[in-house]
């Protein structure tokens, strides 16, 4: 195996580490990898002297929780209620102003697209009947209002569809660590 | 030797690799190896957690055209070292104790 597959092995067992993690992981192994091939040693047989990646990643894996354990014994308790105090207290912020949003932008959504049906409908039964300038030009701004307002509200719902889907997938990632922190406990 | 005092050992050893100059992983494993036995897969969460404690930083440096990552020791490392005296003093009395007949 060269360093290049190797490394690609690594790169693929280090899961449920962070990419930052991955990255750093990845380019130790290069990086001794390229010190040994200076001092003398082939690529391959100091690959095959490394073990196999599965073996790595459980030692890194071992040796990490056992360290967060430790480190954290302590005020483990404490940190997690605050822990899981603040996400609450951040969530139900999160939540909040999510609604606040939604509404608003509901809100612009609902008035901008009456008022553009309104204005259209005035705009059309003016040009029908007697159109003047005054006339035709405060429906044309009533549309371009009603349209700007819908946009506006559009762009909310954008904005709350994009920051949902960070936040679920943020969650669904830590969810996956638990699950493979609860797995590796048993 | 026991798992859960290598560990300890392993970390002060490595720290102790650092006292003279800036060193890099590969580099590491050959000072320490000849003193105890450490593979390429342990010595990372060891730097890792060093790192974390604040007992060395890093820092990146070009070598051959390619990027390495040094580690060197900081006041707090040495602090730390500096602890090892008066845990030796203790831990030699433990074990006098355990390798003696048992305190008679």
């Amino acid at each position: 195996m060269n360093r290049y597959e190797f490394l690609y092995k690594l790169d693929k067992a280090l899961t449920g580490f962070s990419d930052q993690e991955k990255k750093e992981i990845v380019h130790y192994y290069e990086e001794l990898i390229m010190d040994a091939r200076d001092s003398g040693d082939t690529e391959e047989a100091f690959i095959n002297r490394l073990g196999s990646v599965e073996t790595i990643v459980r030692t890194i894996r071992k040796d990490g929780s056992f360290v967060t354990n430790v480190k954290e014994k302590k005020d483990f308790q404490l940190r997690k209620v605050f822990d899981i105090t603040a996400k609450l207290v951040g969530y139900s912020i999160y939540i909040l102003f999510v609604i606040t949003v939604g509404s608003v932008a509901f809100g612009f959504c609902a008035s901008g697209v009456s008022l553009l049906f309104a204005a259209a409908v005035g705009f059309i039964r003016d040009s029908v009947a007697e159109p003047t300038i005054a006339t035709q030009v405060m429906y044309a701004g009533g549309m371009v209002l009603g349209g700007g307002l819908f946009l506006g509200g559009v762009w909310g719902f954008k904005w709350i569809f994009n920051t949902a889907k960070a936040f679920i997938e943020k969650s669904l990632e830590f969810a996956d660590k638990w699950i493979k922190k609860i797995g590796e406990n048993k | 030797m026991d798992a859960q005092l290598k560990k300890g050992f392993l970390e002060l050893l490595v720290l102790a690799s650092l006292k003279s100059a800036a060193s890099y992983g590969y580099k590491i494993i050959q000072d320490v190896s000849g003193i105890i036995d450490i593979s390429e897969s342990t010595l990372y969460p060891i730097l890792k957690r060093l790192e974390q404690q604040e007992f060395v930083a890093t820092y990146t440096e070009e070598y051959n055209s390619r990027l390495r990552r040094y580690y060197r020791i900081t006041p707090a490392g040495i602090a730390k070292l500096r602890e090892c005296r008066t845990d030796f003093e203790e831990t030699k009395k433990i074990y006098d104790y355990i390798l003696s007949e048992g305190g008679r």
